[in-house]
């Protein structure tokens, strides 16, 4: 977990000296690389930080090079970029079985078997979570123009992730999933649907005893922020990336003024995601357009509602 | 302008935004902007109203297309009493720290994350509920300052910064349209027998963006790379509808169908629309077809 206070400060990491701390990741490397081994990030690179707070993703060099275990794993392209990873002999990683890209003929691939809880869907699919076991090399990527986020995860640190988004974690990290808790349902006439803004569920990423790493793919830009105690932020619900399992979440409709009569065609609401810290929360810039029929709401999950 | 001699520019547009003023002590010297005409100081390195480069050259295709200016990734550019902050590279988010007074208008599916206590309002549109983006209705969303709020869209492409000076009129291919500032007024033309082309229907909806007295901003999220060139009086070029993002209201805008003979068989036909000056022609290079209503 790295400290919360670097994120916007860009940290304290210096070359020169034997021991270099990565503003972003926390890791400590002796500095002599050009990037830091653990997340990728450009050594001693100046935190790119708006007005506001948002952090950008630390600069990556492209063809950086991570080290996890034994292993390690290279980032190739800016556009939509490819996670290569050479995996040592006893090393494992896991992925969504649609984001294989390709592999060397002896790396083993078997699917993983854990109480049940990969028969989720992706579009009506089977999402079918598959192991790819060293030695060799496997690679990785997905279908947007976007950025890699690698995420270490130290010992007893967990972060939710909005679910899809994962391209592939290290065996070391423990895969949960836990109902979201978003969620309202409109009726119009005798029709009611249910919408999940965020989805049902969300993944949940922790390690035990050993560092792990888990890398995500973002659409568009990556944008994080610490959000302080009680600290709290609207976002859309499908532009979140991940956040801290400290951070707590819930519904917000917002209704502005409005001073024309649109005779029930929309539901006269924005709906929001109000995120509160404290911990690190990631958006993405590119984002689908969150679906709400505009219907009467006739139930949801704990929301806010605010009236202008 | 304090010294109009010294402006580097080559077109005069009518007005110009305001300028940071400088205590300097005789003549000051002036760059203007190739992109949006606004006076900035000679040190600056990027357009205060615009954000462009001012020491990168213009890239200029041998036709004539100009690219718009890559906005460097966190470069702040000033309205009113607001900022705008430009961040990321893929797709770019427009963040506001709005004034206090000032306002910015929007359609609501391009809001990314904003500040609660930023108060939302719906602008009054003649027929506006004729109007539908993917089955929903067609809202104008204002929020007001003073707070932050921050807009981007669902593919790569760049954001165009488009400073209006007064009495200028833009015409916006629909939902192109990030955002625009108070000072502007809104209203929309639909355009017959273009939409025949993309959709078979009765025609396409352009946004108009229209300045009285005032400068304001209109900022645009073009899907891939984004192409300006001025044509001349009477000038014409022939460009895919689907390619068209935006146009000074002095250049009219034809469908033409285009007769492809192959003698055998008879040929098919497509339709491009002749563009014809005076005035300024954005293009976008990657298209996608909104289903629109």
């Amino acid at each position: 977990m790295p400290d919360p206070s670097s994120l916007s400060t860009g940290g304290n990491g210096s070359p020169t000296a034997s021991k270099y701390t990565c503003p972003w990741c926390g890791a400590v490397s002796d500095g002599s690389s050009l990037s830091c081994p653990s997340c990728g990030a450009t050594i001693n690179v100046q935190a790119i930080v708006s007005r506001s707070g948002w952090s950008e993703v630390p600069g990556r060099k492209d063809m950086a090079r991570l080290q996890f275990g034994k292993s390690s794993c290279q980032i190739e392209g800016k556009l939509v970029p490819v996670a290569d990873m050479n995996l040592a002999d006893g090393d494992s990683v896991y992925f969504a079985h649609h984001v294989l890209l390709w592999k060397e003929p002896r790396v083993e691939i078997k699917a993983m078997s854990l109480r049940g809880a990969w028969k989720r869907m992706l579009a009506g699919m089977p999402v079918i979570m598959t192991t790819a076991h060293g030695p060799g090399h496997v690679a990785f990527s997905r279908d947007a123009p976007g950025e890699l986020l690698a995420l270490p995860i130290q010992p007893g640190h967990s972060v939710d992730v909005r679910e899809h988004l994962m391209l592939v974690a290290t065996n070391q990290v423990a895969y949960d999933w836990f109902s979201t808790n978003v969620w309202f349902t409109t009726h119009s006439g005798d029709d009611s649907e249910t919408h999940y803004p965020l989805g049902m569920f969300m993944d949940r990423f922790s390690a035990n005893h050993t560092p792990g790493l888990i890398l995500l793919h973002a659409s568009g830009n990556v944008f994080v922020r610490q959000l302080k105690a009680g600290e709290s932020i609207l976002v859309k619900p499908t532009a979140l990336i991940f956040k801290d399992s400290s951070v707590s979440m819930q519904l917000y409709f917002e209704m502005p003024n409005v001073s024309w009569q649109s005779w029930g065609v929309w539901g006269e609401r924005y709906l929001w995601l109000q995120l509160q810290g404290p911990g690190r929360v990631a958006l993405q810039s590119a984002f689908e357009p969150v679906e709400d029929d505009g219907g009467t709401i006739s139930n949801a999950s704990p929301a806010y509602q605010h009236r202008w | 302008m304090n010294d109009p001699s010294s402006q580097r520019g080559q077109q005069q547009m009518g007005g110009s935004a305001p300028i940071p003023t400088t205590q300097a002590a005789g003549p000051v010297e002036r760059i203007q902007c190739q992109w949006c005409q606004s006076m900035n100081e000679k040190t600056a390195l990027s357009c205060w109203a615009c954000g462009a480069p001012l020491d990168i050259a213009n890239l200029v295709s041998e036709s004539g297309w100009r690219e718009a200016p890559r906005i460097k990734d966190m470069t702040e550019i000033h309205f009113g009493s607001s900022t705008c902050q430009v961040e990321g590279e893929i797709v770019p988010v427009a963040e506001i720290n709005l004034g206090a007074g000032d306002a910015v208008y929007f359609e609501h599916h391009v809001m990314l994350w904003k500040e609660a206590s930023v108060p939302m309002s719906v602008m009054s549109l003649s027929g506006g509920i004729k109007r539908a983006l993917a089955g929903m209705p067609f809202i104008i969303s204002v929020a007001q300052g003073p707070g932050r709020i921050a807009f981007s869209r669902d593919a790569s492409g760049e954001l165009v910064i488009l400073p209006l000076h007064p009495e200028m009129e833009l015409d916006v291919r629909e939902h192109a349209f990030l955002l625009a500032s108070h000072q502007i007024d809104y209203s929309y033309v639909r355009i017959k027998g273009l939409r025949n082309i993309l959709f078979g229907g009765q025609g396409m909806f352009m946004d108009r963006f229209v300045t009285r007295n005032q400068p304001g901003l209109v900022i645009l999220h073009g899907y891939g790379n984004v192409f300006e060139r001025r044509l001349q009086q009477g000038e014409s070029i022939m460009v895919e509808p689907g390619a068209f993002l935006y146009k000074d209201s002095s250049v009219s805008m034809d469908v033409e169908p285009q007769r492809l003979t192959t003698g055998l068989f008879g040929g098919a036909s497509m339709n491009l629309a002749r563009m014809t000056g005076p005035g300024r022609v954005g293009i976008q290079s990657m298209y996608v077809h909104h289903e629109t209503e």
